[in-house]
């Protein structure tokens, strides 16, 4: 097939990249067009993307690579470059389109916010490291913009710097997530090292990872994969959120609001499942490898999802349910369906940024996050109340949203490999999804107003908020007949395997069963018509609740664990620093200063004491003479 | 090592063009205070002018192309007993200077970070005469040092450092300037002592040569050239067999030899646990030399590592290897978690770049060329950063009279560009790709790999506590809410800019492109390289 527009895809990234640059340079002249050229920029980059994946309509496109030399390093050569496959491909579309919503809905959420420009700035250049990432022919070049996708982050988690829980949680994602990081990093080390040619070319791990006898062929043997495996996935957790790295997440959201929904719902954080499925090669000749990534994400998927059963902040219910979709990707991956979990990353990317953007929608008008401070929304903010409720639907997996299909590809997956275990904790978690999504939904959106002022003051936002909005709903709706059980092509054109066919009703059933079932507990418990200021779970289940409102303890575990420790290993260390080994300095100059004083006192005029160094001196020549057994010249 | 000699004395006219400074100053009365700036300031462009131009007429691609330049200097006769046949016996000092690929980017980095140096110097209000002449006198020894190819000439260039950099510190430091200038200057002598020592045991034996001119006469010579000593050293390995030639120099004596030269330069670079004079002098002297001598000065211990430890007894840095990544492990670590606990910024940076130091010890202890090319480039990109910072730390305590993270906070409200700049320097400083630290460490991670992957295993996760104590630092400054005596502060002035600029510019070219750095070196270093491989 002819490839026009895939020749210009370096283009997509680098559109962003200029936007940022001219934001940067002159943001402060331009500063209500700001917007403006943030949207233009993620629209080209968007309408780009689209015709290069006409290009891919055929699921045995060629993969379109070119790259050019970075650096030389002894005899190897860094390259620096692109990479179109049909799964970059589908990443560029989802970024560019919640990218090109974001900016509009940012242009009525940042209105009057006098750094508008620097904000807009921050998003060109995380839209374009985003990007970047997803393009990336080499693992390298990925851990690059890796980097720099999380450094964009952390500018706009702590964008409004001067609150200090912004600069703690700022600070927070930038070194959790550098934690996972440096496992990526080991990896990139390792593989470089192992590699032929030490090539960290993507194509070139596919095909030394494709077989035993590929690997054997190469010297790496299945305990080198597993330990390349484990680490790239460490790096993945780190960007994931999974446990144990999940805590920056949920406090990420001290960011604006269109911000948690551009990069902690839909792209970066999705950045490590990304990473994984693009890797999978290294994952699927390691049994041990897929063991730990499905029991992180199935684990992660619970543990999130009952944490959100007990929070209040609207934005961190999102969040905590974020993590958990992420977990339920990852299971997904550690079990084999690549289709599956990348399914679940497409429409998950969709229906969150909705829920996000929604959530920012309301507390652009109420100025709360607090939902048991909300109440009654419905009746004031209607675009809002509608399109929430459909993302809320699709997240809790109703038919026919498309949460429903991509959640239930992984269940099936779960089911036809025979892992119980997994099947019961997604079944579950879906359960617990449904439930949160829904006591969101009835006490914020629904019933009487918990405040009269707050609902008073209570509006429906601008259309530049709306209408994003609107198209995510329609895709929160429609994204999920890309593949479902009935037509397989969507797998057969990601991965190129004949699809497996995973039309399971009992399976389907179970899946419906449990976001129904969550949602008539939800609305039982927290249905409009009755008092709204309490907890009825909380009422139900004090002591478990606190500890899920606690987040189970386990920041106050790293704590006690990580942060004092070293601080006062720090401290220690500092003390012994000062006092030990500066003590060297100090002896040496004392004795210096010692040694001087002490020649001046024998410097004194005096004859005598002059003939006295002098006698001792002679005395000591004679000696150190005859102890040679030399002769004097 | 094949040089090519110029008909302009390329090397002679950069590494004296300071003087040129020198001499107008010493002739302009000192309450011209601007003539004496302006004097200072452009004679330090000079001199990064002609770097600029050496730079870009260095053909990388051309193997051991280096510019050299060498001439009789001094010559000392021996009283020794001259045997029949024998002319003379004398000690030969040559003036030797060459510019490899190895010195190439360090003499630039040298002269940018000078220059912009230089410029903040600006905000020095006393005896600015005496200053700049001193500033420009530190320049020559710099440069001198980065291309001397004679041991003693090198040895000169490096103490002629020592000597401007007191002053500069006891005269226009803060409160305890006299203790840190005092505390500098015995220290690096001692370090010095022991670098003689070494060079003096290296001279006396590798550095004897019999020269029989074309009349027949021979001559003895003992000469401190650095490539007579390397070739005599490589000839007369335990391998040669060369018994009691007088080249001979036994695997003890080098191994003492070495162990010389690793404290000396040690010291310099510095290593734990020889660190802490560095920190009383990043806390105590005048921002624009604490510049220099972080940026440029401490390079001059890793550089004497690499040009006279590495290529002068490659056998015995072998051997050490594991050693250096130890070392390396332990600047890294200590440094990093040190900097996590300072109160003082100044201090912070200071652990700061002992940590980043680590890595320079990595890059060595690879003995590969990626790894060389790491420890170079994070030299020339540690040289920028900190040279960012600290210029950014003088803007700072110019206005709030203190650089303490307590005392500070929110700084980014009244003074957006300043904390712009710093947290760019933050985030290059914890290696974000973009940036000048990121290949840098990157190249001497993976290079450290090839050779000992449980060290650099190690080593990595100095990657995760530089960026903990980077961001506690800046975000504790620029970050949170402001302190009211700091709202009426104002951003950065035009002079203070530019340099910032400049290197911050340095900073993300030699990020996006780190073969501006890596290529000159690959090929200044190759021979090295080439040492390993023939050694096994």
């Amino acid at each position: 097939m002819e490839t026009v527009f895939s020749q210009y895809a370096w283009a997509i990234p680098t559109i962003p990249l200029l936007a940022f640059l001219v934001l940067t340079a002159l943001g402060r002249q331009i500063k209500g067009a700001a917007s403006l050229l943030g949207l233009l920029s993620s629209l080209a980059a968007l309408v780009l993307s689209v015709l290069v994946l006409t290009e891919r309509w055929s699921p045995d496109a060629e993969v379109y690579s070119h790259s050019i030399d970075w650096v030389n390093l002894g005899e190897v050569t860094l390259r620096v470059g692109y990479e179109l496959t049909n799964l970059n491909v589908l990443m560029l579309i989802v970024v560019t389109i919640v990218s090109t919503l974001v900016n509009l809905y940012a242009k009525g959420y940042m209105e009057g916010d006098d750094r508008q420009h620097v904000f807009f700035a921050y998003i060109a250049l995380f839209t374009s490291s985003m990007l970047g990432l997803v393009v990336s022919p080499n693992l390298l070049q990925l851990y690059m913009f890796w980097e720099l996708v999380g450094a964009c982050s952390f500018l706009l988690i702590g964008f409004w710097y001067d609150r200090p829980a912004a600069r703690a949680a700022a600070k927070k994602a930038f070194i959790v997530t550098r934690i996972g990081d440096v496992g990526l990093l080991i990896a990139i080390l390792l593989l470089f090292w192992q590699m032929p040619d030490h090539s960290l070319d993507f194509s070139v791990i596919q095909t030394v990872f494709q077989s035993g006898d590929s690997l054997a062929q190469h010297g790496i043997t299945a305990g080198i994969a597993t330990w390349i495996a484990s680490l790239i996935f460490i790096g993945a957790m780190g960007k994931s959120g999974q446990f144990p790295l999940h805590t920056w997440l949920p406090d990420a959201m001290e960011g604006p609001t269109p911000i948690s929904a551009l990069i902690h719902a839909a792209t970066m954080v999705a950045a490590g499942v990304y990473l994984v499925a693009r890797t999978f090669s290294i994952f699927h000749v390691s049994p041990t490898a897929m063991a730990i990534v499905a029991g992180i994400g199935g684990f992660t998927a619970i543990f999130a999802a009952t944490i959100g059963l007990a929070q209040r902040d609207i934005k961190r219910i999102l969040a905590y349910s974020t993590v958990s979709q992420l977990g339920y990707m990852m299971m997904a991956l550690g079990l084999g369906a690549v289709t599956a979990g990348v399914f679940h990353l497409f429409t998950h990317a969709f229906f969150k940024a909705l829920l996000f953007l929604g959530a920012g929608s309301v507390i652009h008008a109420v100025h709360t996050q607090d939902i048991f401070q909300m109440g009654g929304l419905g009746r004031k903010m209607k675009v809002t109340t509608w399109t929430f409720a459909i993302g809320a639907m699709a997240l809790s997996g109703i038919p026919p949203f498309s949460g429903f299909w991509s959640k239930d590809a992984i269940l099936a997956a779960a089911w036809e490999q025979d892992h119980k275990l997994l099947f019961v904790i997604g079944v579950l978690a879906a359960f617990f999804t449904a439930f949160y999504m829904a006591r969101l939904f009835f006490v914020a959106f629904t019933g009487k107003p918990a405040d009269d002022q707050i609902y008073q003051q209570a509006h429906e936002s601008p259309s530049s908020m709306t209408i994003p909005l609107v198209v995510l709903a329609v895709l929160a709706l429609i994204a999920g007949f890309v593949y479902t059980p009935f037509n397989g092509q969507f797998g057969i054109w990601l991965t190129g395997e004949p699809a497996e066919d995973h039309a399971n009703v009992l399976v389907m059933i179970i899946s419906v069963a449990a976001g129904v079932c969550g949602v008539l507990l939800g609305y039982v418990l927290y249905r409009p018509g009755q008092s709204q200021r309490v907890d009825k779970l909380e009422q139900a289940a004090a002591p478990l609740f606190r500890v899920l409102e606690r987040k189970y303890y386990i920041d106050e575990l790293y704590n006690w664990l990580i942060v004092r420790p070293l601080r006062v290993i720090g401290k220690g260390l500092d003390i012994i620093d000062r006092y030990v080994v500066d003590g060297l300095v100090r002896f040496i100059s004392a004795f210096v200063d010692g040694w001087g004083r002490t020649s001046t006192r024998v410097q004194n005029g005096q004859l005598q004491t002059y003939g006295i160094v002098s006698l001792f001196g002679f005395v000591a020549l004679v000696l150190l003479m005859l102890a040679l057994g030399r002769g004097f010249w | 090592m094949v040089g090519q000699i110029s008909s302009i004395p390329w090397l002679s006219l950069l590494t004296f063009s300071p003087l040129l400074g020198v001499l107008i100053l010493l002739l302009i009365p000192k309450e011209r205070v601007f003539a004496i700036r302006t004097i200072g300031i452009v004679t330090t462009f000079i001199s990064l002018i002609i770097a600029v131009v050496i730079y870009a007429g260095y053909d990388a691609s051309k193997q051991g192309n280096t510019l050299l330049e060498k001439f009789d200097w001094i010559s000392i006769p021996l009283n020794l007993d001259v045997a029949k046949g024998i002319q003379s016996w004398t000690l030969d000092i040559p003036y030797h200077l060459a510019l490899d690929g190895l010195s190439l980017p360090l003499v630039v980095m040298t002269t940018i970070v000078a220059a912009m140096s230089a410029l903040a110097s600006v905000s020095i209000r006393k005896r600015q005469k005496t200053y700049f002449i001193l500033l420009l006198l530190l320049e020559v020894g710099m440069l001198g040092v980065f291309m001397a190819r004679d041991l003693f000439l090198f040895f000169a260039f490096f103490e002629w450092t020592l000597v401007p950099t007191f002053f500069l510190i006891g005269i226009w430091g803060l409160a305890n300037r006299e203790r840190a200038a005092n505390h500098f200057l015995l220290y690096n002598g001692l370090g010095s002592a022991l670098m003689f020592v070494a060079f003096a045991i290296l001279v006396a034996t590798a550095g004897f040569d019999q020269i029989t001119d074309t009349s027949g006469a021979v001559k003895f010579v003992y000469s401190g050239d650095l490539y007579t000593i390397v070739n005599h050293l490589q000839s007369s390995g335990a391998a040669a067999n060369l018994g009691h030639s007088p080249f001979f120099l036994s695997e003890g004596w080098r191994m003492g030899t070495f162990v010389l030269l690793l404290i000396a330069f040690g010291i310099k670079l510095p290593l734990f646990p020889f660190h802490t004079w560095m920190l009383k002098v990043h806390a105590e002297a005048p921002t624009p030399v604490v510049m220099l001598h972080s940026g440029v000065l401490l390079k001059m211990g890793a550089y004497g590592l690499i040009q006279f430890g590495m290529v002068l007894l490659p056998q015995q840095l072998a051997d050490w290897a594991t050693v250096l990544a130890v070392l390396g492990i332990i600047n890294i670590l200590y440094g990093a978690i040190l900097a996590f606990v300072q109160t003082e910024f100044r201090l912070v940076l200071a652990y700061s770049s002992i940590s980043h130091m680590g890595f320079v010890l990595f890059g060595i202890a690879a003995m590969n060329e990626i790894g060389l090319q790491g420890a170079v480039m994070q030299m020339v990109s540690h040289g920028f950063i900190s040279a960012l910072f600290f210029l950014l730390v003088g803007s700072l305590s110019e206005r709030t009279g203190t650089t303490r993270l307590d005392e500070l906070g929110g700084l980014a409200k009244r003074i957006p560009f300043i904390s712009a700049l710093l947290l760019i320097a933050g985030l290059a400083s914890l290696g974000l790709p973009g940036l000048s630290g990121f290949p840098a460490e990157l190249f001497s991670l993976l290079g450290l790999y090839g050779n000992l992957p449980w060290a650099a295993t190690i080593g990595a996760f100095g990657v995760i506590l530089s960026a903990v104590y980077v961001l506690r630092g800046v975000l504790a400054i620029t970050f949170g809410p402001i302190a009211a005596h700091h709202q009426q502060l104002k951003d950065a002035r035009l002079v203070e800019a530019v340099p910032a600029i400049v290197l911050t510019a340095c900073i993300v070219l030699i990020g996006l492109f780190p073969s501006l750095v890596t290529a000159p070196v690959e090929y200044g270093v190759s021979h090295i390289i080439d040492m390993f491989k023939v050694g096994g």
